[in-house]
């Protein structure tokens, strides 16, 4: 057995890989904060609800990307919520076997098509559609970015609820039959309230995702750095805070307060991920006991 | 009910493929090999630069996103083997939860702000410049939780016996690693790589500040230079909008990238498949 017998060598590949990954995973982040130090040092947290944003005239408020980056995941977990879950519903429950690895294929070019791709599309077709039904100026709009993210996490979603529901005992739905249940009963009493934690850490995913996604909703979203007017107005051209980021990159010069404060943008966009990452897990975690 | 439930599912299920066709259609009128195929680069005149840019190939662009994941998955791949390994070797059952956490949240940070990471440290700090280098290293590290989740799941589906019988029979763990483990996995382990090839061909935010810019590079000379990329070519060329021939080839472009992408992604679906049936 001289094949790859060499142990030592297998060991101190596995420890030189694992330090790696450690250090620069942590020197990255610790980057981040590092820079966005200046910022917070300067203006302490009250950017968080200041809402004007003027980089030349040193007036940086984080609160109208905040807000656009809210309304957003919002209007895209409205649509893809019910959208999705349905679908795995009528794919798991209604339709037969044979068709699954179509619709299985069908999501995974869903999810496969780049989100430069869908920032192409939304600008090309949703854009001029909004234009002509709510007779806006461009159909630059928090609505537009909200409907191509929902559209971007729709196999995420769908997805995760079929392989909920896929991992409910084959008893349960028997025992359900025969107690004589009506397929409502059986879904709403049953099958849903089982799938419930699997379906739950789909949605908060898809969150997180909606939430971090950056080349489609910059090219829809309009760049407007001003609270929507009044606040529930969801067919003005606004900001998240990925497109802010996405934008502004390219004209801040390195060390400069403009740049530190997109790092901060960039920090409280990380914070949050983590936040929704960890909620989902801890749930799944509940799950497996 | 199931009605109702049957007319929400709708768009679900027609909207992928209508994508995609919408997608090639409009496409259609720029597409021809000579678009894809090497031509000789003309460099145009200055002040004319977007004519030439539109009207020349593809090829370049092409050849830029392949060696980002090229470069990418050559990183990635031994941190991510090694990081399976140490899981399935020597973690404890805490360490294991741990890892597997730790590997979700990075998972869940949005790739923008390992670009951001990547501008501070490797293109200012390290003064690695616009490069090449810079965009494989980030697209590694936004690659990295995907490719070693896949490895620990592959490794895990391994039945505990054969690990067992391996060792009883006096094999070094180098040995169980090289003869039991290896052949057993590598189904799943390739799944994962050509997945992760086709998350780092879909990444653009990442890398639009940190390697590519728009014109004026055929091939890099090093991989300290810049390089141009599928993916920052369709964003610049949606961006100028008003040019009929450039957002012909934008949408082009779209479906080279689409190809390259699926080329990976449902050849995975393929494997998962057949390692399901073996």
């Amino acid at each position: 057995m001289k094949h790859m017998g060499n142990t030592p060598l297998v060991y101190l590949l596995i420890i030189t890989g694992c330090v790696l990954a450690i250090s620069c995973i942590s020197v990255l982040l610790w980057f981040l904060g590092d820079a966005s130090w200046q910022f917070w040092q300067a203006f302490g947290l009250s950017p968080l609800w200041a809402d004007e944003w003027y980089p030349y005239e040193s007036l940086y408020g984080l609160l109208p990307a905040i807000i656009g980056s809210f309304w957003v995941m919002i209007i895209a977990m409205m649509i893809a919520v019910p959208c999705g879950l349905s679908a795995a519903i009528v794919s798991s429950e209604i339709l037969p076997l044979s068709w699954q690895s179509w619709i299985r294929m069908g999501m995974e070019i869903l999810a496969g098509i780049p989100s430069v791709v869908y920032g192409l599309i939304g600008l090309w077709v949703l854009l001029p559609w909004l234009q002509n039904i709510f007779d806006l100026l461009t159909g630059h709009s928090l609505l537009a970015a909200g409907m191509i993210l929902s559209l971007m996490i729709l196999p995420t979603m769908m997805v995760m609820a079929q392989d909920a529901l896929r991992l409910i005992p084959l008893e349960q739905r028997e025992t359900a039959m025969s107690l004589g249940l009506n397929w409502n009963q059986r879904l709403c009493r049953i099958l849903l309230p089982q799938a419930w934690p699997g379906i739950r850490s789909g949605i908060l995913l898809g969150l997180g995702r909606a939430l971090g996604e950056t080349m489609a909703v910059m090219l829809v979203v309009g760049s407007l750095d001003r609270v929507p007017q009044p606040i529930y107005n969801i067919l003005e051209p606004a900001q998240t805070l990925t497109s802010r980021i996405g934008r502004e990159m390219g004209e801040a010069a390195f060390g400069s307060m403009h740049f530190s404060a997109l790092m901060a943008c960039g920090l409280v966009l990380a914070a949050t991920a983590i936040f929704l990452s960890l909620l989902s897990q801890q749930h799944r975690g509940r799950l497996n006991v | 009910m199931k009605m109702m439930l049957i007319l929400l599912a709708l768009p679900a299920f027609i909207l992928p493929f209508s994508c995609l066709i919408y997608i090639i259609v409009q496409a259609w009128p720029a597409l021809s090999w000579a678009l894809i195929l090497p031509t000789d680069v003309t460099i145009p005149p200055l002040g004319d630069a977007f004519s030439g840019v539109a009207s020349s190939g593809l090829w370049n662009q092409i050849g830029g996103s392949l060696l980002m994941m090229f470069l990418a998955c050559l990183l990635a791949t031994p941190i991510a083997l090694s990081i399976a390994l140490f899981h399935s070797l020597w973690a404890t059952v805490y360490q294991k939860r741990i890892l597997l956490s730790l590997l979700q949240v990075l998972q869940g940070i949005p790739p923008i702000v390992y670009g951001l990471c990547g501008l501070i440290l490797l293109v200012h700090y390290l003064n690695w410049g616009i490069s090449l280098a810079a965009g494989g290293v980030i697209l590694a590290v936004v690659i990295l939780p995907l490719l070693s989740m896949n490895a620990i799941h592959a490794l895990e589906r391994i039945p505990i016996e054969h690990t067992e019988s391996a060792k009883a029979l006096g094999l070094s763990h180098g040995a169980v690693i090289g003869r039991v483990w290896l052949p057993a996995a590598w189904p799943g382990m390739l799944t994962g790589l050509l997945l992760a090839m086709a998350r780092s061909l879909s990444e653009t935010a990442p890398i639009l500040f940190t390697a590519t810019v728009f014109s004026g590079i055929t091939w890099p000379d090093s991989i300290f230079s810049p390089v141009t990329s599928l993916q920052t070519h369709i964003f610049y060329l949606a961006q100028e909008g008003s040019n009929a021939q450039s957002v012909h080839i934008a949408w082009a472009s779209a479906v080279v990238l689409l190809g390259l992408i699926l080329c990976f992604s449902l050849s995975a679906h393929f494997l998962r498949r057949y390692e399901g049936s073996v």
